[in-house]
């Protein structure tokens, strides 16, 4: 059993503070190949991820989307290329495609702890603002941001849940009963 | 009553897109992070105008908003959160006030 994969597992979490420092050439590469070994539905592999360094448009994506409250110096754009989903004439309802943005999230961000950095996701902003900041490609549609950056000396913690959660909490073992 | 310039045209874009990009997210998202959103507004424009306001609003602004980002992390809290709304929004009033005509009336 891998200990340290479960460490990091439990010790993520969502950090809004970072400090300016650029993240290196190398972690990016790392976190990005790590998302290439993210499962995904039927192996379609829909995803794209867009690299943003330059402090001009960080800033502009900032002023459209209210809940990215970090100043990253790093974002990640993880967009669904709709022409892969097209050729493989997969619906455009296709749960799966979210599963698949939702899996390549979970395992950047994983990989940026594993590597020392923080990140958190932001799906609270404007996509057509976004469209127009990026000029994104027609066929991709902006789904989430990864925001990486150094975890800022004293950031706050994190929201709190409204009550505790354990992982009991959201389990339920074999079938249920009658109801 | 002051009538100071306080925002830059930049600044005050910048909170216009942060206004009309809230207003459009808000319809896919939960109802209570309306006021969320608000706040955040209102934290922007308060970084943005504090030098630059009169003592008395500044005093206002570095009393009050600068605890706002510890209020995101107790909107779990709801007696706790509603409470720090209402001094928020006598602080404001106490500070309206202050700079009105109405100064000192009795
Ligand atoms: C689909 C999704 C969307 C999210 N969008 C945002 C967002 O727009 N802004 C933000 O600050 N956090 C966002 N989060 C982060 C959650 O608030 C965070 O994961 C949660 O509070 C638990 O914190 P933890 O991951 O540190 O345990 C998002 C998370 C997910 C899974």
């Amino acid at each position: 059993m891998n200990g340290a994969a479960l460490q990091n597992i439990r010790t993520r979490r969502v950090l809004r503070e970072m400090t300016a420092e650029a993240v290196s050439r190398e972690q990016i590469e790392a976190i990005l190949e790590a998302a290439r070994w993210a499962p995904s539905g039927g192996n379609l592999r829909p995803n794209r991820y867009i690299v943003i360094e330059n402090a001009e448009t960080r800033r502009l994506i900032r002023l459209v989307a209210p809940g990215m409250f970090q100043r990253a110096p790093l974002l990640i754009l993880i967009c669904t290329n709709w022409d892969v989903v097209a050729e493989n004439m997969l619906p455009a309802d296709d749960r799966s495609l979210l599963i698949d943005v939702g899996t390549a999230a979970q395992t950047m961000m994983l990989a940026a702890h594993a590597l020392g950095l923080a990140s958190g996701p932001v799906t609270s902003y404007s996509k057509e603002a976004v469209k127009v900041i990026l000029n994104l490609p027609p066929a991709y549609s902006p789904e989430m941001f990864i925001c990486i950056g150094h975890k800022a000396p004293a950031a706050r913690p994190g929201m709190r849940a409204a009550k505790k959660i354990t992982w009991r909490d959201l389990c339920h073992w074999e079938r249920f009963p009658n109801h | 009553m002051s009538s100071n310039w306080v925002l830059t045209e930049d600044e005050a874009m910048e909170l216009l897109a942060l206004l009309i990009t809230s207003a459009r997210i808000q319809l896919e998202e939960p109802a209570h992070y309306g006021p969320l959103r608000l706040l955040t507004a209102t934290e922007r424009l308060s970084g943005m105008i504090v030098e630059r306001a009169s003592d008395s609003s500044r005093e206002f602004l570095q009393g009050n908003i600068d605890t706002i980002p510890d209020m995101h992390m107790t909107m779990a809290d709801r007696e706790a959160y509603r409470a720090r709304l209402d001094e928020l929004c006598r602080a404001v009033a106490q500070c309206l006030l202050r700079s009105s005509s109405l100064e000192g009336v009795e």
